[in-house]
């Protein structure tokens, strides 16, 4: 430990030459210092403490990676081997006997002898896709509908039976309508998502508006005149980002599970995708030695809806400032 | 409190109203009408003409559109006494083409063609198809009106004809002895010796309006009757509310005693008996049973009906939900931040992002392995099958319950009446029971008259994977086999459920918590 106690002699300097009279201002002594906050470096600082959301993220990046570049390499073609009876239903001991080492058949070889591997990622990328176009429209109307609905109280006495009525129309038909009238492709079950999906997001909106709108500091800013769109904006949008993002976690997996479940019961895309896939393998699932087939999508879907969630929702409490402490 | 409710009530019906109206602009006006005819065995065997006015005949059964054939319309004429039978009979002859057409004939087919299109009705004829010298098979000339019918109609008469209460001029045909109603204390079909009250009625389309059985509850009526429309191809012919309602499985025989003394083993339920006119004509088998045209009856089955199944399942799992879920949903709060919460999170964490489908999978392989029935069957008495569909039911009601609670609890924790309760010397476990649960449950207390209701509807998934007899599926697959009568009659269903059990969570609500008041609320 250094002496912090010098001898100022050893300087040989004299005190004018060692000491400046610093400038005492009334202004200056007015201002309060405080450290530098900027609000999505905190949120990321925060995010980043947690070592297992460094793991969580590593492995969001691999499966976007295998969904969206993978099959650019991977020249999937589910009807190369349809031919070739013997190529069907491989387990992946027998797939690699038969093709060679390499991590297409990984995973074994499906009903039409196509890799298992290479079917379940070109599925996830449909799913992926459209979970993501489908909760980047619901929320963006959704939020945008429930700020008006919680700001206005005449809109909310049109929107709370609009709610009540479409919230009662069973979704499934509506989908299947939409599928009957269109077609069963990417961009009808996109349509058939967001058309009544916004609303149950706006309701959530709507339900927080309403609980931050009467705050005392929204008062007290309409009392100095702000105008409602600056109070929105300004005021009460930072306040809902925690909110907003948490949303998003769950969002984004519920369309992938959604996905599925309408592929199962036979309303879902005409692509394979995952939920499509789980659909066609079902009956693999109870014959032995088929079970790659149906469990490879069943835990694939797991894992992309379990890593957005968990990504998600601690984004979710990372862009809480309360937690910036 | 009443007013208020009242005014929720009349709301709801609206909005129920508003919601049928929509299903039905869905299916009867968007979606393709000859989808109906896709598992019609008859109608692929239709041809030409036949074929056309086969599909206008259906479409009138199943409610698309109102069809008059010209042959209808001159029978209405003369039955109204605006023309006479000779001249009936020289009208309704038309040529196998417009221009074949006598006198009399051309007169009254442009007058039908006028009348109708005035009426906003579409007028078609389809000249003879003729093969060689003859008419094709099914090719007879048609000359027919049609108009869609409007929303307002449709809707009109299907909550018009939504409670049917019977009464002695019900049916027109022919019975036996006078039209009226009976009241006996001896029920005949039990020999008329044994007490047991009944009201009989004539002229009405049940037979027995008012009796008693050994099922439950042991009193039934048939004077008031649900119609929710007939199923075309789920349940071909039979009524939305039986094909809910009605048990299944196998026969259950007992010995049954006919009108006509009759006596055998035999499946019938006689209280059932509906009028089906002249049935008994050069039928033997009814002839021998039978001392009336009251022959159509339903069946006793051994097991329960779709909606029992799914009710049963659906309130095990209920039950099972509430009594894991809201100690679970306790302990994480107790112990925020230990162990017990981790776990708790990791579990909701699971069920929230996990595909259904693909825990229901996995727990069916689990519970595979561990040898309980994986598939339901209706005739076993194995109670064990019941196992994993409640359970595969429970695990996201679970879930839901313990992360909500959870939430609830820990947002009470830090309020002042907590504090002071600690300050006053309460244990941990006397606030957390007696203070912070009371005030942490209405929210959840909102939630139970719902899952209570919502456990009859079944579930779609679970239904399916283990091939539960319930009525989960009945909305899908009303979808899938485009049967309209059953889409619109399922929606109703929900959509009642769901209406009612709002208003008896808010009910509830206020019950258990006296703060809250529906009677002045002021936001």
């Amino acid at each position: 430990m250094e002496d912090k106690n010098m001898d100022l002699k050893k300087f040989n300097m004299t005190d004018e030459e060692l000491f400046a009279r610093v400038d005492n201002t009334a202004l200056d002594s007015e201002k309060i210092t405080a450290p530098r906050y900027s609000y999505w470096h905190s949120v990321f600082r925060v995010f980043f403490r947690k070592k297992i959301n460094i793991f969580v993220l590593a492995l969001l990046a691999l499966v976007i990676i295998f969904a969206y570049v993978y099959p650019l390499f991977s020249g999937y073609d589910r009807f190369a081997n349809l031919l070739n009876g013997a190529a069907k239903h491989l387990t992946p001991g027998a797939a690699m006997e038969m093709f060679g080492k390499n991590i297409h058949w990984i995973l074994g070889a499906g009903a039409s002898g196509e890799s298992t591997f290479d079917a379940v990622w070109n599925g996830a990328r449909i799913s992926i896709s459209l979970a993501f176009i489908c909760a980047a429209i619901n929320l963006t109307v959704g939020v945008v509908v429930g700020a008006v609905w919680g700001f206005s109280k005449k809109v909310d006495l049109v929107m709370q039976e609009v709610y009540n009525i479409v919230g009662n129309v069973p979704y499934i038909l509506l989908i299947s309508v939409m599928v009957m009238i269109f077609s069963a492709s990417f961009w009808t079950m996109v349509l058939a998502m967001t058309v009544t999906g916004w609303l149950s997001i706006a309701y959530f909106i709507r339900t927080q508006v309403i609980i931050i709108r009467d705050r005392e500091y929204n008062l007290a800013s309409r009392c100095l005149g702000t105008s409602t769109i600056r109070i929105a904006m300004k005021n009460i949008l930072p306040f809902m980002t925690s909110v907003i993002v948490t949303l998003t976690a769950t969002e984004i997996p519920s369309y992938i599970s959604y996905e599925v479940f309408l592929s199962y019961i036979g309303m879902g895309l005409s692509e394979m995708s995952l939920g499509k896939l789980i659909y066609a393998a079902e009956s693999a699932m109870v014959t032995p030695g088929w079970g790659f087939e149906f469990w490879s999508p069943v835990v694939v879907a797991s894992i992309i809806t379990v890593v957005l969630y968990v990504v998600g929702q601690n984004l979710g409490d990372a862009s809480d400032p309360r937690t910036h402490m | 409190m009443t007013k208020y409710l009242i005014n929720r009530i009349i709301r709801a019906v609206i909005s129920v109203v508003i919601v049928v109206a929509i299903v039905m602009v869905m299916i009867y006006a968007l979606l393709d009408r000859n989808l109906i005819f896709a598992a019609d065995p008859v109608f692929s065997h239709q041809a030409n003409n036949q074929k056309q006015t086969y599909k206008l005949r259906k479409w009138e059964e199943y409610g698309y559109l109102d069809y008059v054939p010209y042959a209808e319309w001159l029978k209405e004429l003369a039955g109204n006494g605006e023309i006479d039978e000779e001249t009936r009979a020289a009208a309704v002859g038309f040529g196998r083409t417009p221009e074949a057409d006598t006198g009399v004939v051309a007169e009254y087919v442009e007058k039908f063609t006028n009348y109708y299109e005035s009426r906003g009705y579409k007028v078609e004829r389809l000249n003879a198809v003729m093969a060689g010298r003859r008419v094709a098979d099914g090719g007879q000339q048609q000359l027919y009106a049609y108009r869609d019918i409007p929303l307002s109609n449709r809707l009109l008469s299907y909550f018009g004809n939504l409670f049917q209460v019977d009464n002695i001029h019900r049916v027109d045909g022919e019975l036996v002895g006078e039209r009226g109603l009976t009241f006996t204390l001896y029920d005949p079909l039990y020999g008329g010796e044994k007490f047991s009250p009944a009201i009989i009625g004539n002229g009405t389309q049940h037979k027995y309006l008012l009796y008693f059985d050994n099922q439950f509850p042991f009193i039934h009526q048939n004077l008031l009757t649900l119609n929710l429309g007939k199923s075309y191809s789920v349940n071909t012919g039979v009524d939305i509310f039986h094909t809910m309602t009605r048990s299944q499985g196998s026969y259950k025989l007992s010995t049954v005693l006919y009108p006509t003394g009759h006596v055998e083993q035999s499946a019938d339920d006689l209280h059932t008996a509906t009028y089906a006119p002249d049935s008994r004509e050069g039928s033997i088998l009814y002839e021998s049973r039978f001392v009336d045209d009251y022959t159509n009856v339903l069946t006793v089955n051994s097991n329960k009906s779709k909606l029992g199944f799914s009710f049963t399942i659906g309130i095990m799992s209920v039950i099972l939900s509430y009594l894991l879920g809201v100690p679970l949903g306790i302990l994480m709060a107790r112990k925020k931040d230990k162990l017990i919460d981790k776990l708790g999170t990791i579990y909701i964490v699971f069920i929230i992002a996990v595909p259904s489908l693909a825990y229901i999978f996995l727990f069916k392989a689990i519970g595979g392995k561990l040898g309980l029935p994986t598939t339901f069957e209706m005739d076993s008495t194995n109670r064990l099958m019941y196992v994993l569909p409640v359970i595969s039911l429970a695990l996201p009601s679970i879930a839901n319950l313990m992360k909500w609670l959870r939430r609830y609890m820990i947002d009470q924790m830090n309020s002042d009446y907590v504090k002071f309760a600690r300050s006053g010397g309460l244990s941990e476990g006397e606030i957390f029971t007696k203070h912070i649960l009371k005030n942490a449950a209405i929210p959840v207390i909102h939630g139970i008259p719902g899952s209570v209701l919502f456990a009859m509807t079944g579930a779609i998934i679970t239904e399916r994977v283990y091939v539960v007899p319930g009525a989960g599926n009945l909305l899908t697959k009303a979808i899938n086999q485009y049967d309209n009568g059953v889409i619109v009659g399922v929606t109703l269903f929900y959509a009642v459920l769901s209406v009612t059990s709002l208003i008896l969570g808010d009910v509830l609500m206020s019950m258990v918590d006296p703060r809250i008041s529906f009677s002045s609320k002021a936001r």
